[in-house]
């Protein structure tokens, strides 16, 4: 396969961006296992790349007063509880990341949405850094900007409200750890993930790297 | 003079009627809109039988702005007296209104007013009772639209936040990096917010002359954002919004440019145009650079010229984030 390198590195341009979300969906494909990952290219208007994630919220109830007291409600209701905490019924969060290229930053650009499964209610700014964001990122992450490293926007597809990472120093990292000569767009887009999703707890399945045994090295903390 | 020169020349309309860049920023933030704003009958004790709220409102100004004193006007009105201000939500014909654009550019998106052209005078007598005007909007305290609109907060960071995103994606296009928002200082960065929620020019200029660079350095890519028009009875409110990088100025090898032998016209740089710009994004509907076939491009209420450089039109006409919002019209 020809492996083209970058023509506006560190930035992705149009094309290279739509090769590189087929090049991670094809590694997803052709994985053994794909760790837990759902991920598809959506291509109607304009490319991108959505991955499906669950987060199983229990412990993290108690924290919660309101939360915890309806989960507490429903404990009572049922007559056994331990059959209850075993059963599906337990709050999870569904997460869908979605990575589309900014026309203004020229860069991958990391949505996502937040919905509860199994329980009501809105999930605002305060559940993304209760569930999402991994505790040694929180600080890095609610210090910068205006409200931190997260803004709530519009998804540039759907149009709908969606969390975002900020992608305005996102070609400067890139730059720190990749370079122009010897990255294919689908690399570009892999180190960016690691760049960008350990901060909202998306992990690249080690998986992914199996067939060709590339891995880049920001993606190995987990 | 080659002869390639006078054919680029701009019209001679446009040389009588040039003004100052400073008197088009200045009439800009001048610019404003009547608003008659209803509270939800649902939501009222009196159902439609409320007054409304009448405001003369700063084009460049976002909605929620508004939402302290439409909270206090009606709250004698609200079904539910403990709704907050910033649970507050606007609608125009039962769509909900993204805050985080300026009214202008709603208005223009969807009041369905005629543009104003060079020749056009406000029409005095529009069909009375079809008036688009006084904009008729209604503000909702409950229900909001979790899947159209992002949440307000009670102290306005999230509107702050918008803001600020806004003016730094403006920014890298202009600059090609984030920096020159970045190491703004914290004092004119909140400063530039203020300047314009409280409509002030004088103030946001001295901030943002600091960001745009000096009129003698083109911008690296021009911030323009394009809307397309809304299909006429659509459900579905999602705005159709077309951008990409554009440069302030093109090479054009031209064809006159090949056939003289002086040595100054080899290929040279012009300014990219409106017209440039909207042929290359959207070339069904703008099939010509110079003259508008199928739609108009409005910005501010008024027809954009065709000829117009767009970073001219960006320097002069931007929004309080930088942006130039262009709404598409058909014509006809």
């Amino acid at each position: 396969m020809a492996q083209s390198t970058l023509s506006t590195f560190p930035f992705l341009a149009p094309a290279e961006f739509k090769s590189a979300c087929q090049d991670l969906a094809d590694r997803c494909t052709s994985a053994q296992s794909t760790g837990g990952w759902s991920i598809r290219p959506v291509t109607q208007t304009c490319p991108s790349l959505r991955i499906t994630q669950y987060i199983d919220v229990h412990t993290d109830l108690i924290q919660d007063p309101d939360r915890h007291e309806a989960y507490m409600a429903q404990m009572v209701e049922d007559e056994d509880p331990e059959t209850l905490v075993r059963t599906n019924l337990k709050p999870k969060l569904q997460v869908d990341y979605d990575i589309v290229l900014s026309p203004s930053y020229q860069v991958p650009v990391l949505y996502f949405a937040l919905r509860w499964l199994h329980q009501n209610g809105p999930v605002g700014l305060d559940a993304v850094y209760q569930y999402v964001v991994p505790e040694q990122y929180q600080t890095q992450m609610k210090t910068v900007g205006v409200m931190g490293g997260i803004s709530m926007g519009y998804h540039p597809v759907s149009g709908t409200p969606a969390f975002f990472v900020h992608p305005c120093n996102t070609a400067d990292a890139m730059t720190q750890v990749a370079d122009a000569q010897s990255t294919t767009p689908g690399m570009y887009l892999l180190i960016w993930l690691g760049l960008v999703g350990h901060c909202v707890n998306l992990h690249i399945p080690r998986e992914l790297f199996a067939s060709d045994g590339a891995r880049p090295s920001c993606s190995e903390s987990q | 003079m080659t002869a390639r020169r006078v054919v680029h020349e701009p019209s001679k309309l446009v040389m009588e009627t040039r003004v100052s860049p400073v008197a088009i920023q200045r009439s800009i933030w001048d610019g404003r809109i009547p608003l008659e704003i209803v509270l939800a009958p649902s939501e009222s004790r009196t159902y439609d039988k409320t007054d409304p709220y009448l405001i003369s409102f700063p084009r460049i100004s976002y909605l929620p702005a508004l939402l302290p004193k439409l909270r206090a006007f009606f709250s004698t009105s609200l079904i539910e007296p403990d709704s907050k201000y910033h649970e507050g939500w606007f609608a125009f014909e039962g769509v909900p209104l993204k805050w985080h654009y300026p009214i202008g550019l709603l208005f223009d998106l969807y009041a369905g007013v005629d543009p104003a052209t060079r020749s056009s005078t406000p029409n005095p007598d529009p069909q009375e009772d079809e008036s688009p005007l006084p904009w008729r909007l209604t503000v909702h305290f409950k229900d909001w639209p979790v899947e159209e609109l992002v949440r307000l907060d009670a102290n306005g960071m999230v509107m702050n936040d918008a803001f600020i995103n806004s003016v730094k994606e403006a920014d890298f296009l202009r600059n090609g990096t984030a920096k020159g928002i970045m190491s703004l200082s914290k004092e004119d960065s909140s400063g530039l917010w203020k300047a314009v929620e409280d409509v002030d020019l004088p103030a946001f200029q001295r901030i943002s002359s600091i960001l745009l660079p000096a009129p003698s350095q083109p911008f690296r890519n021009v911030p323009i954002r394009v809307f397309l028009p809304l299909p006429p009875d659509g459900d579905s409110p999602s705005l159709k919004v077309v951008q990409s990088p554009f440069p302030p100025s093109i090479s054009t090898p031209s064809v006159q440019a090949s056939q003289s032998i002086s040595p100054r016209s080899s290929p040279s740089v012009q300014p990219q145009t409106v017209g440039g710009v909207l042929h290359t994004l959207l070339p069904n509907l703008f099939p010509s650079r110079r003259t508008p076939v199928l739609a108009k491009p409005v910005l501010h209420g008024a027809v954009l010229p065709m000829s117009a450089p767009i970073e001219e039109v960006i320097r002069t006409s931007a929004y309080g984030d930088g942006w130039a919002y262009v709404v598409v019209r058909m014509m006809g």
